[in-house]
């Protein structure tokens, strides 16, 4: 009776767990999302041109100001994105505060919204496409150095010029 | 009358500070370092503030096996691994901020557990010699951790970003940014005093560990770990599970030591791969036992104390020996020397007592013999 | 039916001792070891490169695993304080090239060192042996830490100490010894060169082998000596030593400068062949290879022959030397130091957990 009662709770512990771990896989994935204020040439036979000037703030904070053919960034957490825009469509005009709320796919770390064909109401082909990182050539310095180690040899810049990486 | 009163409070105050040599002993360096370090005290406030929210938990979690009369769990660094490895995967898969921490905190457990598991049966198959164990244990598991980061990451546990991977494309970078994640739990409900940024959320959690701590102690299972520690033999005749019980206190440690090891991170806000977590350890006991701890007792109290001195020292050392020297390097080797030297001679210590009241018992068994014979 | 039953059980019983006896671990390596050999021609090594390899290995390393058979004689267990002894040994390496003995020829500058670690040994041992003394039952662990402060004490040391000798000492700022300090022009490769055999590739550096030779006989000859039967008595039983009217304490402190002396002299073989003085934390790498290689040896926390320091140095050495060649060839990756740091810690722990070892 004991023991059933001990292995009930250790099970109901382990489902809470990974009912809690995956809750956070979702509500924690972090997303990179990029903001082009760029003419959409030619969709379907239409242009839709860009902004003179979009002001986007995110939770409070203002991370970009785009002027024509600027890329603004932010990082989102979850997929619910959520942006405040202040656009001013041509040169003189008065700005417009516009709330934006857009879906953003949850496997893509990267995403790229082309600002005018989005609030032209477009379809999501139009202005959504996946930013694709630049793949750096690093030098070769990130051969790890092992050993029974002690102190801090790194902070100590003391490294024999062998990299006393002989017993 | 009066003098009789004044001689046993001078007794009194020699006793207190025999208790607690060590840690009077490291007040007494901080008050000498602290004035040639020339350090304003906003500064070292801060310093210590944040080597607080950083440290403590992980220094918490040393608590359990010395409980169970194991000693110093040098194998805690079998939990910081288990972190290491859950916050490899969580970045990969790029969940940020608070979710990040709380998906890589529950990740942890099972490899801590499983290590933990397989580090008490080993403490059980060498009874006297866990510590040894245990500090062996954490280099061999350090090298399967190794094993399976530089090797086993990529071909055989799929990592998505090769943005955190070796350029051969095999094996993790030797630091793995945590940007996203990055101190998200001390700015969270922090509260700044004169400029002093009090992560308030790391101290709750803290403050959690140490009230269940206290808790823990009171329940079945922390009374029958204080019995193991006393006297396992006794502990076996009033009928406990010694080997179970000790396996526990390690896996409680351990895991423990995984959050702890997690709070850390996000703290320093990147993750040194391969070298991580092979200071955690030594630190961590160096700063238990100069907060007056000894291999059988430890309190939260000597945690709280140990790691604001400990790093005091750590903080000063350096700016110290360049004053006193000219050369930063030997403020640098000594407080390393410094974190050795007390584990040695808090291990000392401990033999030594050990060992007398072996041959008390010894003695006094003599006697009670003598006498019976005599008796006869 | 039940004599025959019993035949088989015994029988069995039989084999698993014969197994315990040569152990499963050392079995595992060796058979390792040997599946490596047997497949470096077919992957285009040459073998009698690395059989060079693991005999000059074996001639740096040998003195040094050497120094573990007395405290595991007397009952001190697993000598991790061994950093002690080479610290001695580095003092008397960095004094001698400081006092320039060079001058006088590479022999007499390695003798130098030799000669001026001795006292350094001595006393280092000396009042390690006491403090051991003093917290009998737990030495492993003290041992340890001991080795630890001692290094993190001498990294201030080589510091702060007055050398002056213009290759030894940082070039800028003139105080300070440089962590790496070349042999080259002192004692590099004294031993080494010394009656050196070279057949084809083969090359068996003949000087040190003999050294090892020689400190391994005399060692061996000590250990049946009156003093050496003592010492192996209060290793196997102490109660019956203290009985039999052996001074305890007394041998445990001869095992223990015995011990830091081949520590100190072991080093510097090492370094003659390796060709470089390492100080600050290079002292710290020196401990579990050298725990580990006696442990593959076949020897136990409490029991140790020098048949084990040979097989072990050989074993471990060969390992050591030979995955990275072989890893390097096969797989383009050299996981030698990962399987290095497994196997020896692995090693350790199969030694310490062991239940045949007796109680302490």
């Amino acid at each position: 009776m004991k023991l059933k009662r001990r292995v009930a709770f250790i099970l109901l512990t382990v489902l809470m767990l990974a009912a809690i771990a995956a809750w956070m896989m979702v509500i924690g994935r972090g997303h990179t999302v990029y903001l082009d204020n760029k003419t959409l040439e030619d969709y379907q036979g239409q242009e839709y041109k860009a902004y003179e000037r979009v002001v986007v703030t995110v939770k409070g904070e203002e991370v970009a100001k785009l002027d024509k053919r600027d890329r603004g960034m932010s990082v989102w957490i979850g997929q619910n994105f959520e942006m405040t825009l202040e656009i001013t469509e041509k040169k003189g005009d008065e700005p417009v505060v516009k709330e934006v709320s857009v879906k953003l796919p949850y496997s893509v770390d990267g995403i790229v919204i082309n600002l005018p064909a989005y609030l032209a109401g477009l379809p999501e082909e139009a202005w959504y496409s996946e930013f694709v990182p630049m793949v750096k050539e690093e030098p070769d310095e990130e051969e790890p150095s092992i050993g029974d180690d002690f102190g801090l040899e790194g902070d100590l810049g003391l490294e024999g010029e062998l990299g006393a990486g002989d017993i | 009358m009066k003098k009789v009163n004044d001689a046993s409070s001078g007794k009194r105050v020699m006793e207190l500070v025999r208790n607690n040599a060590v840690p009077i002993m490291f007040i007494i360096i901080s008050a000498i370092f602290i004035p040639m370090a020339g350090l304003t005290p906003g500064y070292l406030v801060d310093e210590i503030v944040t080597r607080m929210g950083r440290n403590l938990f992980l220094v918490l979690c040393l608590l359990f096996p010395i409980m169970a009369g194991m000693g110093l769990n040098f194998a805690m660094t079998l939990g910081a691994m288990g972190a290491e490895f859950a916050i490899i995967l969580v970045a990969d898969w790029q969940i940020w901020g608070i979710p990040g921490v709380v998906l890589a905190m529950i990740l942890s457990i099972p490899f801590s557990a499983l290590l933990g598991i397989l580090c008490g049966t080993l403490q059980n198959m060498a009874k006297g010699r866990e510590m040894i164990i245990s500090y062996i244990m954490n280099y061999f598991i350090s090298g399967c951790y190794l094993m399976v980061v530089l090797y086993m990451m990529g071909p055989i546990i799929p990592i998505k970003h090769a943005s955190i991977m070796l350029p051969r494309g095999l094996g993790i970078r030797n630091t793995v940014s945590l940007l996203n994640m990055r101190q998200c739990l001390d700015d969270l409900l922090a509260i700044r005093v004169g400029g002093v940024k009090i992560p308030v959320l790391t101290f709750i959690l803290v403050a959690l560990l140490c009230l269940f701590i206290v808790w823990f102690r009171r329940t079945k299972l922390g009374q029958d770990m204080r019995a193991v520690g006393q006297d396992m033999q006794v502990a076996k005749d009033a009928g406990i599970n010694v080997d179970r019980t000790r396996i526990i206190s390690v896996v409680m440690s351990t895991v423990f030591a995984g959050f702890g090891m997690v709070i850390y991170l996000q703290n320093i806000g990147n993750l040194p791969t391969y070298t991580g977590h092979s200071q955690i350890g030594m630190f961590c006991i160096a700063a238990l036992l100069i907060g007056g701890a000894s291999v059988e007792k430890a309190s939260i109290g000597n945690a709280f104390l140990g790691v604001i001195l400990f790093h005091l020292m750590f903080i000063v050392a350096p700016k110290a020996g360049a004053f006193i020297t000219g050369d930063s390097m030997v403020g640098e080797y000594f407080r390393v020397f410094m974190s050795y030297g007390i584990i040695t001679i808090a291990l000392i210590m401990y033999e030594t007592k050990k060992r007398m009241n072996k041959s008390r018992a010894g003695r006094e068994l003599a006697e009670a013999q003598k006498r019976e014979e005599g008796a006869k | 039916m039940g004599t025959k039953n019993n035949a088989v059980t015994l029988e069995k019983s039989h084999f698993q001792v014969m197994l315990e006896d040569f152990g499963v671990p050392r079995l595992m390596i060796a058979g390792f070891l040997l599946a490596l050999f047997i497949i470096t021609p077919f992957i285009g090594i040459n073998p009698v490169r690395q059989i060079t390899n693991i005999i000059n290995r074996f001639s740096w390393n040998g003195v040094l695993v050497l120094a573990m058979v007395p405290m595991i004689h007397s009952g001190c267990g697993l000598n991790f304080g061994i950093p002690l002894g080479i610290l001695a040994g580095l003092l008397g390496g960095t004094m001698s090239i400081q006092f320039g003995f060079e001058r006088f020829g590479a022999p007499v500058c390695f003798l130098m060192a030799v000669v001026i670690a001795t006292p350094f040994a001595i006393l280092l041992g000396g009042g390690y042996g006491w403090l051991l003394n003093k917290i009998k039952g737990g030495e492993m662990m003290i041992a340890t830490y001991v080795g630890f402060s001692s290094i993190s004490f001498m990294c201030m040391g080589w510091l702060l100490l007055p050398y002056t000798a213009a290759t030894m000492v940082y070039g800028l700022s003139g105080n300070g010894l440089r962590p790496t300090i070349s042999l080259d022009g002192y004692y590099g490769q004294v031993l080494a060169d010394f009656l050196k055999i070279r057949i084809g590739r083969l090359e068996i550096p003949t000087g040190s082998l003999l050294v090892f030779v020689l400190l391994a006989f005399l060692m061996w000859a000590f250990l049946h000596t009156k003093t050496g039967t003592a010492m192996t008595a209060v290793g196997s039983n102490p109660t019956f030593a203290r009985a039999a009217g052996i001074n305890v304490d007394r041998i445990r402190t001869l095992s223990v400068v015995m011990s830091t002396w081949l520590g100190a002299v072991g080093i510097l073989i090492y370094q003659q062949g390796f060709g470089f003085l390492q100080l600050y934390t290079a002292p710290n790498n020196m401990t579990m290879p050298t725990v580990a290689a006696i442990l593959i040896g076949g020897a136990l926390v409490n029991k140790a022959s020098i048949s084990n320091v040979i097989i072990g140095t050989i074993l471990f050495q060969g390992i050591v030397t030979m995955t990275p060649t072989v890893m390097n060839t096969l797989i383009h990756m050299d996981m030698s130091e990962v399987v290095r740091q497994i196997v020896s810690n692995g090693m350790i722990l199969y030694a310490l957990t062991r239940k045949t070892e007796g109680s302490k």
